[in-house]
């Protein structure tokens, strides 16, 4: 087994993920709209069994595909460390060359991945995979950004989470191109299978939203998600739609680019302006900021 | 600065991973990436992860007396694939008398119970800033 493209992949992501300059431009030159290659999201709920459902796919698609998975954890807000704890459930996988796992903290950025996703999606499609898979951290209602990335989004539900008026908020479930109801031997499903059809099931350009039930730990249902799966890419392809999602994808890697080097310019300066201003002992900054605020103002204009 | 990355794994067949998950704890919270594995893995299975994950340092956890023949052949399995600049600690139930010979097999220091979590902490963060130099 040749571990050498491995570790060399291995090392750029980490590069790309560090924001080395030298491998942004390198990722940066690489394509993005190579149509041989399907690029699944999946999302949902901590706890809603995105990693077994990922394990289960891989598992069926490595038996003849290159498949290639990032799985996304979040960082914590005290540390910025991070536990990666996704790839427990896909070790077994491990021994199969056509499989390679990656494990990435999101390094503290909301929406559900990390800032550099795309970048690194840009190398690891430069391998010849046949699927990458993301997994995003645990979502709840706002992390939206993986349907920017991804080609297929599959957003994972579980019975008893809530009743049919969450089905109808705003967010997480607009972005769904299936829906996966996982752990679907609990009790509850059906309700949930109800509340989802009528109130976040919708039509997009000639494109409903299955619905597929799935009990990941035990292999029921995967047959039948990758059937959808393959239905979406053949709709995408039909329908011309694979171009304007890379372009999605291209455009999300630009503002998040632009948004973390600005948020580093913008993390210096009020710390400088902060710094100067508690060193005055007659200012109390809880009660009169309008120093600070006259400060800010003048460096960054008026709002 | 880039964080470090380090996995930590359960070589072998015992099913007691409370102290590997206190460890990680501790490094996650020094701002490290902790990878961990989940139990019964295989040298094989933890040196393809270390090498998909890009780790700097692993963190053997072994509580069967299976360390003798475990740890050193990760060493060995890493050194093989090319990626023998990755440092391996180890921890568990290890006898004092073993440890030794696991230090001339590559496993640079091993943590018995008792340790202090700083310990180990400041063990991770120094081995890989001189691997880094």
């Amino acid at each position: 087994m040749s571990s050498c493209w491995q570790r060399q992949l291995a090392q750029t992501i980490s590069k790309i993920e560090n924001m080395d300059p030298q491998a942004l431009a390198e990722a940066a030159s690489l394509f993005l709209d190579n149509p041989s290659v399907q690029i699944i999201g999946i999302t949902g709920p901590p706890g809603g069994g995105k990693s077994t459902l990922c394990s289960q796919l891989i598992q069926a698609l490595a038996a003849e595909h290159k498949v290639a998975a990032l799985l996304v954890d979040p960082s914590s807000p005290y540390s910025g460390g991070a536990i990666l704890g996704d790839r427990i459930r896909m070790q077994a996988l491990v021994s199969n060359p056509n499989v390679y796992i990656r494990s990435l903290s999101n390094r503290g950025n909301t929406g559900g991945v990390g800032s550099s996703v795309v970048s690194i999606l840009r190398a690891v499609i430069s391998r010849g995979f046949d699927y990458i898979i993301i997994e995003t951290v645990g979502a709840g209602q706002s992390e939206v950004k993986i349907a920017s990335i991804a080609d297929t989004t599959l957003v994972v539900s579980v019975p008893n989470l809530g009743d049919d008026i969450q089905a109808v908020k705003s967010g997480i479930l607009e972005i769904a191109d299936i829906f996966v109801i996982n752990k679907a031997d609990l009790p509850g499903v059906d309700s949930l299978y109800i509340a989802l059809r009528e109130s976040a099931q919708k039509q997009v350009d000639g494109w409903t939203a299955p619905l597929c039930q799935t009990v990941a730990t035990q292999g029921i249902g995967i047959a039948e998600l990758l059937t959808e799966i393959d239905k979406h890419w053949q709709w995408l392809q039909q329908a011309g739609r694979l171009l304007e999602k890379r372009k999605l994808a291209a455009k999300f890697e630009v503002l998040e680019l632009s948004r973390v080097l600005l948020q580093k310019h913008l993390d210096r300066v009020p710390a400088d302006v902060l710094a100067r201003n508690l060193n005055r002992k007659d200012i109390n900054l809880l009660q009169k900021l309008d120093e600070v605020y006259a400060e800010l103002l003048n460096l960054f204009g008026e709002v | 600065m880039a964080p470090i990355r380090v996995l930590m794994a359960k070589p072998g067949l015992d099913g007691h991973d409370r102290g590997a998950k206190v460890v990680a704890r501790a490094l996650r919270d020094a701002g490290m990436e902790v990878i961990y594995t989940g139990l019964r893995q295989s040298p094989e299975q933890i040196v393809q992860a270390a090498i998909q994950e890009d780790v700097d340092i692993i963190g053997l956890s072994c509580l069967s007396g299976a360390h003798n023949s475990l740890f050193p052949k990760v060493v060995e399995l890493l050194k093989e694939r090319g990626a023998g600049e990755i440092a391996v600690f180890g921890g568990g139930v290890i006898p004092e008398a073993d440890i030794p010979d696991l230090q001339v097999a590559g496993i640079e220091v091993v943590f018995t119970p008792g340790t202090s979590l700083e310990k180990i902490v400041t063990f991770v963060r120094e081995r890989v800033k001189k691997g880094n130099e």
